[in-house]
């Protein structure tokens, strides 16, 4: 193989960040069982491990609703970004409460020393003709194989093994899971369970997620028009004033991807707004100790060449910027990464 | 996000929203009236 593994770089924000996710998961886990024991008391093993199902679904899936929410959430509010620097530790962790609700389905058949009639109820091929009385524990297994093929490749290995646009495609995969995961959860417990809880959770967690992903993506569509553009093709960004300083102004040539123009003091420079690492938004990061900082995990570039600062080797590619007629305009070609194309414009 | 990412959510999200809601809402207005106390108790 081509890419090296390395270990997972921890930091204090990684460290507050997932113990808030476990106090999180322990207590929502706990204070389900107990409510639910209050309630009403299991009579026998299989009714205990019965509450310990649902707990751990339940969790599973409004997890699972969170993680698909912090994505269009820190496109309309950047405050949200800090919700995902460290996302892929909710996913796996996801993963791993949704793994437990399975296991936990099993011990339930078990207790009853009924095993076989889970097999029996996953083998009865008529049932796969039906919409209500569809076995439902498939839809839910193929969303757990889905959720542990994302939770073994969310590590920064994979990302370099199979680049950035490939783990982005293939991590796109989730939506998949969390559809198979409500229509599992409206096949199964909600058509013998008549506790209103379950479709007010159900409709508001996919309702929550839809909304919020097309109203991003609605809002995104003005950025991919592309910017107008002067008859050779050099995409006009504005007056160097209208960039504000350590920050950036994101053009895009029609039909490509976008640029992020930004401007240090006097320096102005145009690089790819596709960060190298998990080609996070480039350009709504800022310029912090001299480089360009991604908002997602910080990785840094030169503006005048767009390379990492050293020890790091990563490089973006470069746009030619000029000044016309006292505008900012960038040619919608790209340099080879790492390429020198910054420029200085006169002060005032 | 590199363009064509953001074109596929765009593609996908009205799609997914579209099937899984009406999914969710047959799964609704096909449910099994609630079985009486006696035959409930058996189920579980």
């Amino acid at each position: 193989m081509s890419v090296g593994f390395k270990a997972v770089q921890w930091s204090r924000e990684k460290y507050i960040y997932d113990g808030v996710l476990l106090a999180g998961v322990t207590l929502y886990i706990l204070a389900f069982i107990g409510i639910s024991y209050r309630i009403e008391p299991p009579k026998d093993l299989p009714a205990a491990i019965d509450v310990r199902i649902r707990a751990f679904g339940s969790c599973a899936f409004l997890m699972l609703t969170i993680i698909l929410s912090i994505g269009p959430l820190a496109r309309l509010n950047p405050w949200f970004r800090k919700l995902l620097f460290n996302r892929r530790h909710f996913g796996v962790l996801t993963f791993a409460i949704a793994f437990l609700h399975a296991w936990f389905m099993i011990e339930w058949y078990e207790a009853q020393g009924n095993l076989p009639n889970l097999i029996a109820e996953l083998t009865k091929w008529s049932d796969y003709g039906k919409f209500i009385g569809f076995p439902f524990k498939v839809i839910g297994f193929a969303a757990l194989l889905l959720l542990f093929l994302l939770a073994s490749t969310s590590h920064d290995f994979w990302l370099a093994f199979l680049s950035p646009p490939a783990w982005k495609w293939l991590h796109m995969t989730i939506y998949v899971a969390y559809g198979l995961v409500v229509l599992h959860v409206a096949l199964g417990i909600m058509q013998y369970d008549r506790n209103p809880t379950i479709p007010l959770m159900l409709i508001a967690g996919f309702a929550v997620v839809t909304v919020l992903h097309l109203v991003a993506g609605w809002r995104e569509r003005a950025g991919d028009r592309g910017t107008p553009a002067g008859n050779d093709g050099w995409i006009v960004a504005g007056v160097p004033g209208s960039i504000p300083d350590k920050c950036a102004l994101i053009v895009s040539a029609p039909g490509g991807e976008r640029i992020a123009v930004f401007r240090d003091g006097n320096e102005i420079g145009a690089l790819s707004n596709l960060c190298s690492h998990q080609n996070g938004p480039i350009g709504e990061g800022r310029i912090i100790d001299g480089c360009v900082t991604c908002p997602w995990h910080g990785w840094q570039y030169r503006l005048s060449d767009g390379r990492a600062p050293p020890p790091f080797t990563e490089t973006l590619a470069t746009y030619p910027v000029r000044i016309r007629n006292g505008l900012v305009e960038v040619s919608p070609h790209a340099l080879p990464p790492g390429t020198p194309a910054s420029i200085q414009v006169p002060s005032g | 996000m590199r363009r064509a990412h953001r074109t596929a959510h765009r593609m996908l999200w009205p799609v997914l929203a579209l099937l899984v809601g009406l999914g969710l809402t047959l799964s609704l207005v096909m449910r099994p009236p609630p079985a009486p106390p006696a035959a409930a108790e058996e189920q579980r």
